[in-house]
């Protein structure tokens, strides 16, 4: 089974991983890592792949050709119920909220899997089920004070701003107590002073829990601080990889980017 | 100015999670069982028990089984009539053989059976979502309705095709049949009905419910967080079936007596799938009140031109009050397209504040 890994040793191994819709390549021999304990950001140019790579690491997408190494074990295709077992969560580029439900609920849902009690006990509610729904209340308020979020616990979460909606779904991941963290442009649409709550949010979650990180983001300076590596995908290919120095000295990135005189 | 929650501090989860966390309701909810428990039964005379109260609590608890797949769970059904079908069927065939046995075990026991017909009805929603959906559902209906009429052997071969409720006693009464009377039967049928009522409330506040509402809400973040389609589809339906099999059950041993395959057919889906859509996807009080109106209030306005004298034939009271209800399901749409409950939610948020509400 999964070994353990320490921190700085590799968590998940991408090797020469290949997608394609019909013709369309999205994803053309790109093959990383990331390691426990690391950010990890994931840049390119509209298109260029980076959802799809993380739609293939929690299983939504299963990739034709490369391999998938987790955990020191290599990865059959699966569903993405099986990552979220295996400790991956993850956000979403448009807020997945669940819309009917309120923040608390919502935040409550990340600990699904961590709730055991069958359906005869959930029928008579007093008793275990509730001893158990009560343990989980209270480490879904951890996640609530830690983000702030507790003025709005119990309101509809399709009532938010859409700078809190991002917020409640962090928690929701969270929540979860994931290995690795998968956030899909947690800062897109946001002004200057969620962004940066927002980063701290992140480095705090990665400092204090040790949580590994895999990020998309297209806000290139926040990218440059938070991160400790950086992979660069453009039109499904990867141009580089490496520290945010060496990614924003490396000619392709720039050309990627500003784009080139053809 | 009565309904505050000042000064009703919270001091344990427990406390914060409870169903009716501020004390009015839980008042307001005890004087209701109050009322249904001694009231109604010393004071109500035979015609409101068993015109207007049994037939409105079963309805109620066949659209609680319906909110739980559709208001919950977000798939819809239009099999709802042949759900109740089969429970009343299989309570039917349950009696038969075991005459001895208290039929309330029994008619619980025949929720089972529509459960698993509901989850075999309910396969294809893993793959189909919507109207398509609708449509399988209707499928089951029609299948069902076929199968009422077709195999003798579920009405045990009777001329008439129908099924006629033997005399059943249980707990030291007489509890179905023509010389049950309709307060016995009244009581049966309120203490199944808050108690499953009760259940369902307990469901729907754990993580099973949660489950439903995520698979409602967003399906593919729900499996994401780990719920299992599969298993969070599939039980919505057979929980939503028990409660619409035992309904129906209930229906035919508690209040109609007899029953042919019309009771069940897809208009009863439709009407059940009124009160849901009417009293509020996603509120068992909106069950109630979805319940009450298209039962009640028709039966009420029934009883209007008597009262006053005036003397119209039934079939123009018929058409008025068609008109009546029609009119005012459009207008409570308009109004509230969330249903009843919401409703009566908001008027409890504003009667919270007023007579201040920006203080």
């Amino acid at each position: 089974m999964s070994q353990e890994i320490k921190p700085g040793e590799v968590l998940l191994e991408l090797e020469d991983v290949s997608l394609s819709f019909g013709g369309v390549r999205a994803i053309k021999n790109v093959g990383f890592n990331i390691k426990r304990g690391e950010i990890r950001a994931i840049i390119g140019p509209n298109g260029a792949g980076k959802t799809s790579m993380l739609n293939v690491i929690n299983g939504f997408y299963h990739p034709q050709e490369g391999t998938i190494t987790y955990k020191g074990v290599h990865r059959k295709n699966m569903r993405p119920y099986v990552a979220a077992t295996q400790g991956i969560a993850r956000t979403f580029q448009n807020v997945a909220l669940f819309k009917g439900m309120s923040t608390l609920d919502n935040i409550m849902s990340g600990r699904t899997l961590k709730m055991h009690r069958n359906f005869l006990w959930q029928m008579l509610y007093y008793g275990p089920a509730r001893r158990e729904e009560m343990q989980h209340r209270e480490r879904v308020e951890h996640v609530i004070d830690f983000l702030e979020i507790a003025h709005i616990r119990r309101t509809p979460v399709g009532r938010l701003p859409y700078g809190l909606q991002k917020r409640v779904e962090l928690a929701r991941a969270l929540a979860m107590e994931p290995e690795l963290l998968l956030l899909d442009e947690p800062m897109a649409g946001m002004n200057l002073e969620e962004k940066e709550d927002m980063s701290r949010y992140i480095l705090e979650v990665n400092d204090e829990f040790g949580m590994t990180i895999a990020l998309i983001e297209h806000d290139i300076s926040v990218v440059m601080d938070l991160s400790d590596r950086i992979v660069v995908l453009d039109h499904g290919e990867k141009i580089a990889d490496g520290t945010p120095a060496e990614v924003s000295a490396d000619q392709d990135v720039i050309d990627a980017y500003l784009g080139v005189a053809h | 100015m009565f309904y505050r929650e000042t000064g009703q501090y919270k001091t344990s989860y427990e406390a914060d999670s409870s169903i009716f966390p501020i004390l009015q309701d839980r008042i307001g909810i005890a004087l209701m069982l109050i009322v249904a428990f001694v009231v109604i039964p010393l004071a109500g005379n035979d015609f409101f028990l068993s015109s207007i109260m049994i037939p409105f609590l079963i309805f109620a608890l066949a659209a609680i089984g319906l909110n739980i797949l559709t208001g919950y769970t977000g798939q819809i059904s239009l099999g709802t009539g042949a759900f109740m079908g089969v429970g009343a069927y299989a309570c039917y065939k349950l009696t038969t053989y075991f005459p001895d046995v208290n039929i309330v075990l029994l008619i619980l026991c025949s929720g089972f059976f529509s459960a698993f017909i509901g989850m075999l009805f309910g396969l294809p929603s893993l793959r189909i979502k919507g109207f398509y959906l609708i449509v399988t559902t209707l499928a089951a209906q029609f299948f069902l309705e076929w199968a009422f009429i077709r195999v003798g052997w579920l009405y045990n071969y009777n001329d008439s095709g129908a099924i006629e409720v033997p005399e059943r006693t249980g707990f030291g009464l007489v509890l179905t049949g023509p010389s049950a009377t309709p307060t016995t039967r009244y009581m049966v049928v309120l203490c199944l009905v808050v108690a499953m009522t009760w259940v369902a409330s307990n469901l729907i506040r754990g993580r099973i419910g949660r489950s439903w509402m995520m698979i409602r809400d967003m399906d593919i973040a729900a499996e994401l967080m780990g719920v299992r389609p599969l298993y969070a589809k599939l039980s919505a339906f057979a929980v939503s079936s028990f409660y619409t099999g035992v309904a129906g059950a209930m229906m035919v041993f508690f209040w109609l007596g007899a029953a042919e395959v019309e009771s069940f057919d897809v208009n009863e889906s439709f009407s059940i799938l009124f009160m849901v859509i009417l009293g509020g996807l996603g509120s068992l009080m909106g069950s109630f009140m979805g319940a009450a109106f298209i039962w009640i209030l028709p039966v009420l306005l029934r009883l209007i031109p008597e009262s006053f004298g005036i003397d119209i034939s039934v079939a123009t009271l018929e058409h008025i009050n068609f008109m009546i209800v029609g009119a005012l399901i459009i207008f409570f749409l308009i109004v509230e397209p969330h249903g009843l409950a919401r409703l009566w939610k908001i008027a409890k948020e504003k009667l919270r504040t007023w007579p201040f509400p920006y203080a």
